[in-house]
């Protein structure tokens, strides 16, 4: 095509065609493609209680990324090794309802990390203890369901929020241990269970080995060199540091993204609140 | 590993790993890339069947080095590293990447630098301690295992801190991490040369 030609391109055909450069057009102009600043998050709605058939559940959309998260409990024997502790387990599902990058059947290596990295966050939330019916006997096991409905970037910000969202959701009956029988008994009352640390998270990603971005959006994680999940308590305490992909990332901007953390946790938590 | 095209061993206190490389190998045609190696990691734990722990770990391993090893020189082929825990106490984590940098060397894979990482934990009585065993890493407030490219010293490669810690005790673990993969760098190199020179003895004979 001529350079006249070129000029008269649409805007959508470049970027399906180019989309790296689509991109660089902008952040070289230290803005982003949908008009956001560098280190700002996209706007966070969090909806508690959406499923009524799961014991407590939630809903987070971060700009155009949806995530749901439900938990079911169930009455089970607790450890040999730890007899007062119930049990709380937790796995992400990245379908291909939610982006066409995924293929159905077993679960991609981005759920099975993201799975892993979640149930590890997820052992600083709750004093496991809390779950205990009857020492040694019975004990609550509670299984969070985190489903991306719509995935456009910063599918693990959301999983994370969901989780937080959907325990705080959380009702359990208060439940009776019948020695005799071994029977559980569930009474009318409901309780909630206590969120011990809470968990902010704030992702950052290093997009075309140049520019961090704050919660980067499908486009943006395409050219992503490298990501930083930044996960705080609500005292401002860091829970977890975690950076994939190589590409490098200076101490000061680790630095800066840290502090960017702590701004976005009052954002999130007047969303949960 | 005699059939592996590089292999080594690190070792650590009681935790030992040995990584084996495979490559650069026919890719199978749906995994290949037009114009770069794929780079395919396998973890093995010491007991049991592989676990999402395990993929993590795979995960976290394929990201750090895929960008170091030269995959342009080696378009549509594979590299396999094979990671096996044959013994862990603690510091499995960078044991499995120190493994990994000695075995792509042994292996001939053409890399863009050195890649040594660490571990240390911050005990609940504020001493901090590198290269940690299980038994101090289950009691610690903080763990963190830092990976580093030889020879960039602008940031970390690697990042991975958990637990209940604040910036300054960050700050304080990335700077003794630094350190101790100079140590371990330095390490490497020795034995690096020592093969090199023993080769050199056994084909000159």
């Amino acid at each position: 095509m001529g350079e006249a030609g070129q000029a008269t391109f649409a805007m959508q055909t470049f970027e399906r065609i180019h989309p790296v450069e689509f991109q660089r057009r902008f952040l070289s102009q230290s803005t982003r493609h949908t008009g956001r600043e560098f280190m700002q998050f996209r706007s966070l709605q969090v909806i508690k209680g959406a499923i009524s058939t799961a014991q407590g559940s939630a809903t987070v959309r971060l700009g155009n990324t949806t995530v749901v998260c439900g938990i079911k409990a169930e009455v089970c024997e607790p450890d040999v090794k730890q007899p007062s502790s119930g049990y709380l387990t937790t796995n992400v599902e990245l379908s291909p309802m939610c982006s066409a990058r995924f293929r159905p059947g077993a679960p991609s290596d981005e759920a099975q990390v993201g799975s892993e990295h979640i149930h590890r966050l997820s052992a600083h939330l709750l004093d496991l203890t809390q779950l205990c019916i009857e020492t040694g006997r019975a004990v609550w096991s509670l299984s969070a369901d985190i489903v991306c409905l719509k995935h456009d970037g910063n599918v693990l910000d959301a999983a994370v929020i969901a989780l937080v969202a959907a325990l705080e959701d959380l009702q359990l009956p208060r439940a009776e241990f019948d020695s005799a029988t071994g029977m559980v008994s569930a009474e009318r009352t409901m309780c909630h269970v206590e969120v011990k640390r809470g968990l902010f998270p704030a992702t950052f990603t290093l997009v075309d080995d140049m520019y961090v971005v704050a919660d980067a959006d499908d486009a943006e994680e395409q050219m992503a060199a490298a990501s930083l999940l930044v996960v705080m308590d609500r005292d401002g305490k860091l829970v977890n540091v975690w950076k994939r992909g190589a590409g490098l990332m200076s101490k000061e901007t680790v630095e800066l993204c840290v502090n960017a953390a702590r701004v976005r946790m009052a954002e999130i938590a007047k969303a949960l609140h | 590993l005699n059939r592996a095209d590089g292999s080594a061993q690190f070792s650590a206190g009681n935790t030992s790993v040995v990584s084996g490389i495979y490559g650069p190998v026919e890719a199978k045609v749906y995994e290949e890339k037009l114009d770069r190696a794929v780079v395919e990691v396998k973890f093995r734990p010491d007991i049991g069947a592989p676990t999402t722990k395990d993929k993590w770990m795979e995960s976290a391993i394929r990201n750090t080095f895929e960008r170091e090893i030269l995959a342009h020189l080696h378009p549509r082929t594979l590299v396999q590293i094979v990671i096996q825990l044959r013994e862990g106490d603690g510091s499995v984590d960078s044991a499995a990447i120190n493994a990994t940098s000695l075995a792509l060397v042994d292996a001939g894979i053409p890399l863009k630098c050195m890649i040594t990482a660490a571990t240390c934990a911050v005990l609940s009585d504020d001493t901090t301690v590198v290269d940690p065993t299980q038994e101090e890493i289950d009691a610690a407030r903080s763990t963190h295992t830092f990976a580093f490219a030889s020879g960039s010293s602008t940031g970390p490669l690697y990042v991975d801190s958990r637990g209940d810690f604040t910036m300054d005790e960050y700050n304080h673990c990335y700077d003794l991490c630094a350190l101790a993969t100079e140590r371990v760098l330095a390490f490497m190199r020795t034995a690096i040369e020592g093969k090199v020179t023993k080769e050199a003895k056994i084909s000159a004979a």
